[in-house]
């Protein structure tokens, strides 16, 4: 390749990638199709199972992680009215214990004790490497500014990095998240979050996204089928979430209550 | 009297070679005597300063909460409840306050360490405020300034934190960055991020292990209610005091119905394992002193006093043996002055306490020469400001920076100890002194 050639390739190369850069509107809008790609505005119901898994302490082990502890849970959410609960029925141990988001408070009820108490948004879920936000409504926008990064290839897949800022007073778990969002598919393949400092805290891998039509937005809801929170600040611990059964038909109307709660907990 | 004085100083003065031979090796080991002591009791107060400026009262009420069978939370449901029973048992303390426990690892970008979280209410420490201070920026940035940046009363605010030199080093961070703390109870974790409003010189080795942050951040990250804290901390007048105090509190407290465990002398986070194992469900106190609380560092002054025993027993044992030998030697060469002096009328006892002296004062002016030589070590050392950088010495000194701590008791003592010891060593020899018959004396030689 001469010199010229080698020049001409270069800009081309340049102006291409140029051209991939979203601007600032482009990507505000493009997380806003995040979170309306995952938005039901009617009701919301699936079943969870949450693994927790340790590295293994076998050297050269065959499974690089060992399941430690499984849970099972109802979730249900009312995201017009910003409502989540989760209800776990497995293991035995743990059935009936509540998590209930309402108001912007996160309150976990313990039936052993038949005490309600507030969580953080931090807080992890049952002990396990997942949170809130994992199972909740997609709120990017209402809680972030968005900044274009890069884009560049992971796997097989074209993707847009983007990078979060919380906005100032906004309760979340992770001040500053990096997306990488499928440009194909616009769906979030994978999510980084760091603490103030910079510091990596939490990795969560999206393998596959499930596409259902609700009735009551009208159009189709994707769904993450699995997602794989992997543990930065404990390097031995991933969560493996499984949603199964989703379902999108509306819900009791009463059934976002405390007492509702503590009654499928007797 | 003053007649033995001077018949025994001139006699040390007649033989000044052995003098000065043996006086220069009591003043070494009474130096070297005197720079254990101070050392050893600098290593106590040390750790009396850091445990009752970072993690302890002098008396402490504590306790433990278990919600289930497996639980242990340090932590006390009503903390006002019992503020208000202490100050109607021992309404004669110092200053009383009260702090909530946690334990988390603190996470910068570089580094991660384990430490003490302790709760504070700002307005109630101003005795631990007065005990630290903002550390120079060259105490944890390599090439830093002499300027300390941050400030105290930024811990008014949420989501702050306090930590020391020696952490801020090893996370390598400064006044104005984001930690993160990861804490987990009862199966749960939890995180958040605190601005770093200060960092404080080190007090001792246990500053490695303490961090200060607002009382809010605890409740928030336990989920506690606001009327919770984790100890009672109060401070005496004296604190040789502590433990009858603590007698006193166990059973006025006891008397008001609360529930208190058995006194086990361990700090509260060695309770855990067996407060979980327990068959009790609820609220129990559990009281402590300062000691009891920083006892798995005890062993550290055990060691130093026994060390310290060992050296001067050894050297002591040298000392008495050439003072004997030397007062042999003494008597052997007097042996007709000492008939002489019989035969004009001189008791036994007169004749034993002339050698008795002798040694005594050789030993109190030798001791007064080594402790001349310790104090302007240990001046020297302590205005020099040596760094300490290994870890293991630290932990032993309890310092991080060389200083050790004279006292007049210290100096006394010593002074005593080498002038009773020499006279003990001199007993023998005056005796057989004493024993010589005059005619026998006198014919000495011939």
């Amino acid at each position: 390749m001469n010199i010229s050639r080698a020049i001409v390739f270069s800009i081309a190369l340049v102006s291409s990638v140029k051209a991939l850069a979203l601007s600032e509107d482009e990507t505000k809008k493009l997380v806003g199709v995040i979170d309306e790609k995952q938005r039901n505005t009617g009701d919301y119901a699936s079943i969870v199972v949450i693994e927790q898994w340790e590295k293994s302490k076998v050297p050269n082990a065959k499974e690089p992680y060992e399941l430690k502890k499984a849970f099972e849970a109802r979730t249900y959410r009312r995201d017009a009215d910003d409502q989540l609960i989760i209800l776990f029925s497995k293991p035995k141990a743990e059935a009936g214990k509540g998590y209930f988001r309402k108001e912007k408070t996160l309150l976990l009820y313990e039936p052993a004790l038949g005490k309600w108490e507030r969580q953080t948004e931090r807080a992890s879920i049952a002990g396990t490497g997942s949170r809130r936000d994992d199972f909740d409504e997609s709120r990017l926008v209402e809680e972030y500014t968005a900044k274009w990064v890069t884009d560049e290839k992971l796997g097989k897949y074209n993707v847009h990095r983007i990078k979060l800022n919380a906005k100032p007073g906004a309760d979340v778990a992770a001040p500053i998240l990096d997306l990488w969002i499928d440009d194909a598919s616009q769906n979030i393949l994978k999510r980084e979050e760091a603490a103030l400092s910079g510091k990596l805290m939490r990795r969560t891998l999206y393998p596959a996204w499930e596409k259902m039509f609700s009735k009551s937005k009208g159009a189709d809801v994707y769904v993450p089928k699995e997602m794989y929170v992997y543990d930065l600040l404990e390097d031995e611990k991933l969560t493996k979430i499984r949603l199964q059964n989703v379902n999108l038909d509306p819900l009791e109307k009463n059934m976002f209550t405390k007492a509702w709660i503590e009654s499928q907990s007797r | 009297m003053p007649m033995l004085l001077e018949i025994a100083f001139r006699n040390l003065l007649q033989a000044r070679r052995r003098t000065l031979l043996l006086g220069l090796a009591i003043a070494i080991v009474a130096t070297l005597f005197l720079v254990l002591r101070a050392v050893s009791s600098s290593v106590s107060e040390r750790m009396i300063e850091s445990s009752t400026t970072l993690s302890s009262g002098h008396v402490n009420v504590g306790g433990f909460f278990k919600a289930r069978k497996r639980d242990a939370a340090p932590m006390l449901a009503d903390g006002e409840a019992i503020k208000a029973a202490v100050k109607e048992i021992i309404p004669n303390y110092q200053s009383m306050i009260d702090r909530h426990r946690g334990w988390g690892r603190v996470i910068s970008p570089a580094a991660s360490i384990n430490a003490g979280m302790h709760g504070i209410v700002f307005d109630q420490e101003e005795r631990f405020f007065n005990s630290v201070r903002l550390a120079p920026e060259m105490e944890y940035v390599k090439g830093g300034s002499e300027e300390a940046f941050g400030s105290f009363e930024d811990l008014r605010n949420k989501d702050t934190v306090m930590i020391f030199a020696s952490q801020a080093k090893k996370l390598e961070v400064k006044v104005g960055d984001t930690l993160t703390i990861v804490t987990e109870a009862a199966g749960q974790s939890n995180t958040v991020d605190l601005k770093i409003a200060a960092i404080a010189s080190d007090v001792g080795f246990m500053s490695n292990y303490n961090i200060f942050v607002p009382r809010q951040t605890i409740l928030d990250l336990y989920r506690l209610n606001d009327k919770s804290t984790g100890v009672v901390m109060i401070y005496l007048n004296d604190p040789d005091d502590s433990l009858a105090v603590m007698d006193k509190l166990n059973e006025g407290l006891k008397k008001k119905g609360f529930l208190i465990r058995d006194h086990e002398p361990q700090p509260f986070f060695l309770k855990f394992e067996k407060v979980m194992g327990e068959d009790w469900l609820g609220q129990k106190l559990d009281l402590t002193i300062w000691t009891d609380e920083i006892s798995f560092v005890l062993w550290i002054t055990s060691a130093l006093d026994l060390v310290s025993l060992f050296v001067i027993s050894v050297l002591g044992v040298i000392i008495i043996g050439g003072i004997m030998n030397s007062m042999w030697m003494s008597v052997r060469e007097r042996i007709k002055e000492i008939g002489t002096m019989r035969a004009i009328g001189a008791s036994k006892s007169y004749i034993g306490f002339i050698f008795v002296i002798e040694a005594m004062l050789l030993g109190f002016f030798s001791a007064a020469v080594g402790i001349f030589i310790g104090c302007a070590l240990v001046l020297s050392m302590n205005a020099l400001k040596l760094p300490i950088t290994n870890d293991g010495v630290r932990l032993f000194l309890m310092s991080s920076v060389l200083n050790v701590n004279l006292h007049a008791k210290d100096i006394f003592s010593t002074l005593i100890l080498f002038s009773g010891l020499t006279g003990v060593a001199a007993l023998y020899p005056a005796l057989k002194a004493a024993r010589l018959r005059p005619v026998e004396a006198l014919m000495h030689g011939k």
